[in-house]
């Protein structure tokens, strides 16, 4: 594959710079005008309470794609390794706390690095390695912290005890802001962000149903939009981002045109993309196949209900995770099923990811209810988000090439 | 002294099917120290952990990626093999990710006739009890539905009478050991493990046989180095004997299995299940939900009440929780001056040459100190 950026077609891709360069330059602005800010894990409802707290969120597991992305991942997981971490941590974890421990005092760092944090959220949910990157950061900077707990549920066995349980946990957290910050809580306020997500979420979902369109608008290759999904939700940035992406999208629907010319082969893609390397959702482009539908990019949207706040960032910090990890193998194998049908799905492409377990797990049996109750062939390949050392492209190639020539043979003889 | 424990867990699995045949009880497989088995034992039925070696891992291939955990990696090929077809049931309570892919993954492809998986609280905050209390509910409903028998308050307090007993004798083992009885580490070992896979009203007259038996022994210095073995699923008996022929005197441990299971008892004088949930929440942490204050603690706790020499951590390869502690565990122990080795365990591992010399070098170090 030739060497070079990722090729990426929306005029939006433009917006997007702008914004992650503003998202990373609210956090030092924060800094500089002596407002707290706070680290915190993804995935949560925390997000809209920083927001509508006007505290300036920080989040770094979405700066170890970017970091993955420049380049700086390898000098972060030396640091980590220096320290005596094992390598076959997840990457997230070793970009994040080489880059706590040491990364954070270099100089010239793109985006100008993270700020320091004043204060630390600690959440005992989501995945092992991001509850022990949190652990880490606790022990190293020297800032107050608030420790909460969540159950651990697959999305369909969600009962009102655990609602109310998060509830308490988003309700302690709003006393430690309170005190941090100084400030009230004003749960308007909070309904609000909570409308603002809702909405992100509502144009998310029309944005990726838009991909069900032959030819597809958009492919994997512009996943980083998701951007805002992850660090907007609860502001009108996102809001407006996804409207323009949405117009974009439906002017390209409306015109008829496809990411390439002669769309011929739909691919699914499950697990988190390779952060270093979003060329390889290019490399599908020359037998004219474009990956129309992923796990991880449904993973971020949820419809809330802004009458019900509290409830609403308590659901979504309890569904968010297990929605694509292996905490309910049933849901995500559903998720996966319905892609496949809506988004009229001819092969999968399942990235096996070393850095990422709770993925990865059950992906054996996503092949076979592929193969067996939807007659859609795979391909499993084995990488890591964040490490490149931990993937060959010579070994990917060899699979992927024979697996589309496969499907195309395919396709050919259905006459597709 | 007696061996018969190892014998025990060699043949529980003909007991258990044994038990299941003539008392026609239920036997429910769980896949972690945080199922609240008193509850299973309660509705008569016989909680057995899932734990072992496959003589044929490779089999887990089909479901399990190579880069999981070794112990998941066992135990789903010994399912794949049959080994656990006699099981009515599985149970796991949320503590690690790869035990609760293992669970989901298990529950797809061997179809158990009842499975639950519990997410209780790990954190002593105010509204932690309610919220353990409705899913421990939640659990006592799903098996009413299942066995067709009613909660019993009653039998739950017997439940917990017995494992208390059971309990307390384990510890007691450890006292007497700590006090210079000379009790081989692998029996405690094979003590521990029996209270997870046989019922425990039988065990009960052999761990206080055992313990008389360990009482009669004169406690003398024996010079050996107290050492803490820390992990997670820590199985390898043959490490554990090189570990003692080679000068080590395995006092405390910090693992899945053993110390922290049994230094607690459940609160007979209050609420049942209210006792169960606190001895559950307020026990020694284990890695997958613990911060690092509290592994520190724990950790430091019993090196001074074990006057532990050094400290031997048996990490399984890929364990995500420990592999992250580790460095903050060295940090701590470098501090205090105490030593410590690492070990990383390989799929096919055990005692290997190479783990044979590091411990051969990590002796001889503690010996010139």
């Amino acid at each position: 594959m030739e060497a070079g950026k990722t090729r990426k077609r929306l005029h939006a891709n433009k917006a997007l710079r702008d914004i992650i360069t503003q998202f990373y330059a609210d956090g030092h602005r924060a800094k500089a005008e002596g407002r707290p800010v706070g680290w915190i894990p993804p995935m949560n409802g925390l997000i809209e309470l920083f927001y509508a707290m006007d505290i300036a969120p920080v989040f770094p597991e979405n700066w170890a794609p970017v970091c993955a992305a420049i380049g700086t991942n390898t000098k972060n997981f030396e640091y980590c390794a220096k320290r005596g971490f094992s390598g076959d941590l997840c990457g997230y974890f070793r970009n994040n706390v080489g880059y706590a421990l040491e990364g954070i005092n270099e100089e010239n760092q793109p985006l100008n690095g993270l700020p320091e944090p004043d204060f630390l959220i600690s959440f005992g949910a989501g995945c092992i390695p991001t509850m022990k990157t949190f652990q880490v950061l606790c022990d190293h900077f020297d800032v107050p912290v608030l420790r909460a707990d969540l159950p651990q549920v697959a999305m369909e066995d969600i009962k009102e005890h655990h609602i109310q349980y998060a509830v308490a946990q988003m309700k302690r957290l709003i006393r430690f802001l309170e005190e941090i910050t100084g400030k009230k809580f004003d749960i308007d306020r909070l309904r609000q962000a909570v409308a603002y997500t809702d909405e992100a979420c509502r144009l998310w979902d029309e944005l990726m149903e838009k991909r069900s369109t032959i030819p597809s608008p958009f492919s994997a290759a512009e996943i980083g939009i998701m951007f805002v999904m992850v660090t907007r939700h609860g502001t009108e940035i996102a809001v407006n981002f996804l409207k323009d992406v949405l117009q974009e999208v439906n002017e390209k629907v409306a015109r008829g045109e496809g990411v390439i010319p002669n769309e011929k082969i739909r691919l699914f893609w499950d697990n988190i993309p390779l952060w270093y390397n979003m060329k390889l959702f290019n490399y599908f482009e020359k037998w004219d196949a474009v990956v129309v539908a992923e796990t991880y990019s449904a993973a971020w949207s949820l419809r809330m209900d802004p009458n019900k706040p509290l409830e609403s960032i308590a659901y979504k910090t309890l569904v968010s995770y297990p929605l694509v990890s292996c905490v309910s193998l049933h849901k995500r194998l559903e998720l996966i099923m319905n892609a496949v049908r809506d988004y009229k799905i001819d092969g999968a492409i399942l990235h096996s990811n070393r850095s990422c377990k709770p993925i990865s797990m059950g992906q054996m049996d996503i092949q076979k209810v592929l193969a067996e109750e939807l007659s859609v062939p795979s391909v499993m390949f084995d990488g890591d988000h964040m490490d490149g050392e931990k993937f060959s492209m010579a070994q990917f190639q060899t699979r992927i090439d024979a697996f589309m020539e496969m499907l195309l043979a395919k396709k050919k003889g259905k006459g597709g | 002294m007696n061996a018969n424990f190892k014998e025990l867990y060699q043949h529980h699995i003909e007991i258990v099917q044994e038990e299941q045949r003539e008392n026609r009880c239920l036997v429910i497989g769980t896949l972690c120290s945080y199922v609240p088995v008193e509850i299973l034992h309660a509705f008569d039925i016989l909680p057995v952990r899932l734990w072992g070696l496959s003589e044929d891992i490779g089999q887990a291939d089909a479901l399990l990626q190579t880069y999981i955990c070794p112990p998941a990696r066992h135990i789903m090929a010994l399912g794949l093999a049959g080994h656990y077809d006699f099981l009515d049931g599985i149970v796991h309570s949320y503590t690690c990710d790869a035990t609760c892919g293992l669970f989901n993954i298990w529950c797809r492809n061997l179809k158990p006739k009842f499975s639950f998986l519990l997410s209780p609280p790990y954190i002593d905050i105010d509204e932690a009890i309610a919220y353990g209390l409705a899913e421990y509910r939640g659990f006592i409903t799903a098996l009413e539905g299942f066995t067709k028998k009613r909660f019993s308050v009653d039998k739950l307090r017997e439940s917990i009478n017995l494992y208390n007993e059971a309990r307390a004798y384990i510890k007691e083992i450890y006292d007497v050991k700590k006090r210079g009885a000379s009790v081989s580490y692998l029996d405690i070992y094979y003590i521990n493990l029996c209270l997870q896979v046989l019922p425990v009203e039988m065990l009960i007259p052999h761990y206080q046989e055992y313990l008389s038996m360990a009482e009669k022994i004169a406690s003398k210095k024996n010079g050996k180095h107290r050492i803490l073995l820390s992990g997670s699923v820590v199985s390898d008996v043959d490490i554990m004997g090189f570990i003692e022929q080679r000068g080590g005197d395995i006092v405390a441990d910090d693992t899945c299995l053993g110390l922290r299971l049994v230094q607690d008892r459940i609160h007979e004088d209050e609420e049942p299940l209210r006792a169960l949930l606190k001895y559950y929440l307020l026990r020694p942490p284990c890695s997958s939900r613990a911060d690092f204050p509290a592994r520190k603690n724990y950790i430091l706790e019993m090196v001074s009440l074990f006057d532990v020499d050094a400290v031997i951590f048996m990490h399984q390869k890929f364990c995500d929780p420990h592999l992250s502690d580790h460095p903050f565990l060295k940090k701590v122990l470098d501090e205090k001056g105490i030593y410590q080795m690492q070990l990383e365990l390989e799929e096919e591992g055990g005692l290997t040459g190479q783990v044979q010399t590091r411990l051969e070098s990590f002796f001889e170090i503690l010996e010139g100190k």
